[in-house]
């Protein structure tokens, strides 16, 4: 499975780097130790370097903020992404937020089979219910024929269950090994903001002293900035040093605002997102 | 120490209705909790949500949001989005441990000065029950 999906990257990679059309294809390569990394590759020999195993859980849609920074892969003609079916929600979160033209990037999607967490699948990838991308401009491997259970909220559910004092205390011994590095905030595809309220000095919303209070804030402030645009790609989990459990943060979001407003983040463009919106007549819990 | 607590609890009030309903109070000589720190802000939707977890971090032990009755809107629209900012920050905040009762997202028109005085004295009540807020800045500890 894995090495149909390699061998189809490589494959488009060669074939639009050929034509000339892509200045950049950014996919996986094998970096030291044992591990794959995000790669850039600007030209067809270099395509041999691109893997693709179920190890690669980066969101390589976050490279595609520089093309707004100026960064290496802004020239003018399109990039193409290596993305699965999660990334191709996120690139939709930034297409509808006038972040990415949809024309100047080449999706090469990914008929996932989920990312390898030891012998079984991540949490987010068995509660997954999507195998193939909402849109892409060539896809590469064959979809699982997998049985897709529905999302449960049970992870969600449990910390519900809890007294405010208890999770306060859950909340607490996860935020306090918080070493304020920001890699869940660079792996993010939904924080692009050029200067981060966590770095903004004038006002100084959020303290750099490194309390649990500035990191527990840190944290509230970025889920609720996430509300109704985090695609659960977990990116922000995998990047985390101390492995805290961001995405129990975000999905208790998610699962508000699909509640509260039948939404799930990164689907049809033509349906606002509900921060954006609002009904006269709606009844919310306040 | 629970005796002598007296909660400190933060008001959000739009300038057109719920600060205007705070004043009618005033003038009305309606007594209510002097517990509550009034902020005057242009409008419910002006309400950064922040703004609430901010208070929290700065140690208020319960916030008041309030402002014009949907429909009432000076601006027209500004608190319908406050109310769908705060129907998911609220449980947010429940859910990492500040206790839904500390804050209180209510609609207080400029005519309403009983009602302002009665969810003042409904939200000190209710916080004064729950305690001292336990996940201020630490900063408060040591002094």
């Amino acid at each position: 499975m894995s090495r149909e999906i390699q061998e189809g990257i490589r494959v488009q990679a060669r074939e639009l780097l050929g034509l000339g059309e892509i200045s950049c294809v950014i996919g996986y390569e094998q970096g030291p130790k044992g591990r794959v990394r995000p790669a850039f590759v600007y030209d067809q020999a270099g395509t041999d370097r691109l893997v693709w195993d179920q190890t690669c859980h980066h969101n390589l849609v976050v490279y595609l903020h520089d093309r707004r920074k100026g960064g290496k892969t802004s020239a003018a003609s399109r990039v193409a992404v290596v993305a699965r079916p999660c990334d191709v929600r996120a690139l939709n979160v930034l297409i509808h937020e006038g972040q990415v033209s949809r024309e100047e990037v080449f999706v090469i999607g990914v008929a996932c089979p989920g990312m390898a967490e030891g012998a079984t699948l991540q949490a987010h990838c068995q509660r997954c219910r999507e195998r193939v991308p909402v849109f892409y401009d060539a896809l590469v491997g064959e979809p699982a024929r997998v049985k897709l259970p529905a999302d449960d909220w049970s992870d969600v559910a449990e910390l519900e269950g809890m007294t405010p004092a208890e999770r306060l205390a859950f909340w607490s011994r996860e935020f306090d090994r918080c070493i304020r590095c920001y890699a869940c905030r660079q792996a993010c595809p939904g924080c692009y903001c050029f200067e981060c309220l966590a770095e903004q000095v004038d006002p100084a919303w959020v303290s750099i002293a490194h309390g649990l209070s500035q990191k527990a804030f840190f944290h509230v402030m970025r889920a609720y900035h996430l509300a109704g645009r985090c695609v659960e790609c977990q990116a922000c989990d995998q990047a985390c040093p101390m492995h805290i459990p961001l995405s129990l943060l975000n999905r208790k979001i998610a699962k508000e605002v699909e509640a509260l407003f039948n939404y799930k983040a990164g689907g049809d463009p033509e349906i606002p997102p509900p921060l954006a919106t609002f009904l006269k007549d709606e009844e919310l819990p306040l | 120490m629970t005796e002598s607590f007296e909660p400190r609890i933060v008001g959000f009030l739009c300038n057109w209705c719920s600060y205007a309903g705070a004043d009618m109070a005033g003038t009305s000589r309606i007594a209510y909790p002097p517990n509550i720190r009034i902020v005057r802000v242009p409008c419910s939707g002006r309400v950064d949500p922040l703004f609430v977890l901010k208070a929290f971090q700065e140690g208020a032990d319960g916030v008041l949001v309030a402002g014009c009755h949907p429909g009432d809107c000076h601006y027209g629209d500004g608190n319908y989005h406050a109310r769908r900012r705060y129907a998911l920050m609220h449980s947010l905040l429940d859910y990492v441990g500040v206790d839904a009762g500390r804050l209180r997202i209510d609609w207080v028109s400029a005519a309403e000065g009983n009602r302002f005085a009665q969810v003042v004295a409904e939200l000190t009540e209710q916080v004064r029950e729950l305690g001292p807020w336990a996940g201020r800045q630490e900063r408060e500890v040591a002094a």
